[in-house]
């Protein structure tokens, strides 16, 4: 456990050192991967589907604000949208200017949870984010992960019918627009998700604020419990079809994922607890007071041998 | 001469100022009423350009249908429909942005006492040197 400690002191001091470098880095990865994703699932538009404009564009978002990655992604997925069918793009463009004008001026801050969440859905792990912003984020980041679910299955939907899009004839529009609009409307397990998603995050933000010991570690056992039974429930009610294992090891991942935040950001040392009491003019306080758990990174001292004396 | 808790204080009063302060700082600017107006006064615009938008993918869906209706539709009935739905949807729009956006300014005003109480602590500092 020790060592561990200092590794984090080293890696925050390491942080706090090179952040000038590092934030730029993480941005410019982040951006990297999202729209190497897109390219990969989606790649209709060949003059954006390559290596180099992907790296434009990630240096781009390498200096701006961390949102940008959103934006970028969001015109990447629209211009392969129109490379495909105008109706594909008509009904993305509908879905993320409903996004960017309702929902994303309450959860700015937490946006770029968007673009990293579809990422996660085709690695398969997608059941980390709610816990992770549980215990991060408040839980008006619901709408910021729901927005992700969102825009995972309408670009599954459009990936695994494509076949379908791409036969129906040039003068089918209103029928490729009502195939496209049912689909995304009549997703049964992207509601079930959303909603299992809102549910998770508000229980591990309600149980992790508790005034109790191991608060954190109690609310992401809550949360991935509560998830798994909205899930496994709404499979009952919508027939969702949803993995049963897949969840299963997703929630454990997401409960290591968990562990490792709460390592990160709330490491306290509860045997040490104290309870005090005090007053002043106009209160009184019965405060607890958890110390951290903390280390001094051990100084490295370098001994000069040399043969001169 | 340095004095190490002018440094302390500055230093997270700075830190404060870079990150969350900007917005609060910019939302402070505003009294109360003013700031929430013109949050609801944004909320209707971006629920109005959305409604007219979803209206318009509804057209395009019913395509077919409202085309060979459109005679025998009862074009004042449908209106008034649509205006009453407009008006339910973007108000309940509205009064979601006014909740949240009153949230975000108790928050903002909290966090801003306690940073002019530091500038307060702050000038007293420099004022005992």
């Amino acid at each position: 456990m020790r060592s561990l400690l200092e590794f984090r002191e080293y890696l925050r001091v390491f942080y706090s050192k090179y952040d000038v470098y590092i934030k730029p880095a993480g941005k410019f990865l982040l951006a990297f991967v999202v729209l190497q994703v897109i390219n990969a699932r989606l790649g209709y538009m060949s003059r954006i589907d390559s290596v180099s404009m992907v790296l434009i564009a990630a240096l781009m978002c390498s200096f701006m604000p961390r949102n940008f990655v959103v934006i970028c992604a969001t015109a990447f997925i629209l211009l392969h949208l129109y490379a495909l069918s105008i109706e594909c793009a008509i009904v993305g463009l509908l879905l993320f200017f409903i996004m960017f004008l309702l929902f994303f001026r309450f959860a700015s801050k937490d946006t770029v949870v968007v673009a990293i969440l579809p990422v996660l859905f085709v690695m398969k792990i997608p059941y980390v984010i709610p816990v992770a912003m549980g215990l991060l984020a408040t839980p008006v980041s619901a709408v910021s992960v729901g927005c992700g679910v969102a825009v995972y299955y309408f670009l599954h939907f459009i990936t695994e019918n494509e076949p379908a899009l791409t036969a129906m004839g040039e003068d089918d529009m209103m029928t490729r627009f009502r195939f496209i609009v049912d689909g995304l409307l009549a997703n049964k397990g992207m509601l079930v998700l959303i909603i299992a998603f809102a549910i998770t995050i508000a229980v591990v933000y309600i149980v992790r604020r508790l005034a109790i010991n191991y608060a954190w570690t109690i609310a992401m056992i809550a949360g991935v419990l509560v998830q798994l039974v909205v899930l496994l429930f709404g499979d009952l009610v919508a027939e969702t079809g949803v993995s049963i294992a897949g969840v299963i090891l997703g929630s454990v991942l997401a409960l290591a994922v968990g562990k490792v935040l709460e390592f990160f950001f709330f490491n306290l040392d509860y045997p040490r607890t104290e309870k005090v009491q005090f007053e002043d003019d106009e209160y009184y306080y019965y405060v607890k007071a958890v110390p951290k758990v903390t280390v001094t990174t051990p100084e490295k001292r370098v001994k000069k041998i040399s043969s001169k004396q | 001469m340095i004095s190490e808790e002018r440094i302390i204080l500055m230093t997270r009063m700075a830190s404060y100022e870079d990150n969350e302060g900007k917005k609060n700082i910019a939302i402070g600017n505003y009294f109360r009423s003013d700031y929430l107006s013109l949050q609801v006064l944004k909320a209707v615009l971006c629920g109005t350009i959305v409604y007219f938008m979803l209206v318009g993918a509804y057209i395009l869906y019913h395509f077919e249908e409202l085309m060979s209706d459109i005679y025998e539709m009862d074009l004042m009935g449908t209106g008034k429909k649509l205006l009453t739905i407009y008006l339910i949807s973007v108000g309940i729009y509205a009064l979601i942005s006014y909740v949240v956006c009153a949230w975000k300014y108790h928050n903002a005003r909290k966090n801003l006492k306690h940073y002019y109480n530091n500038l307060r602590k702050l000038n007293a500092l420099y004022k005992t040197r």
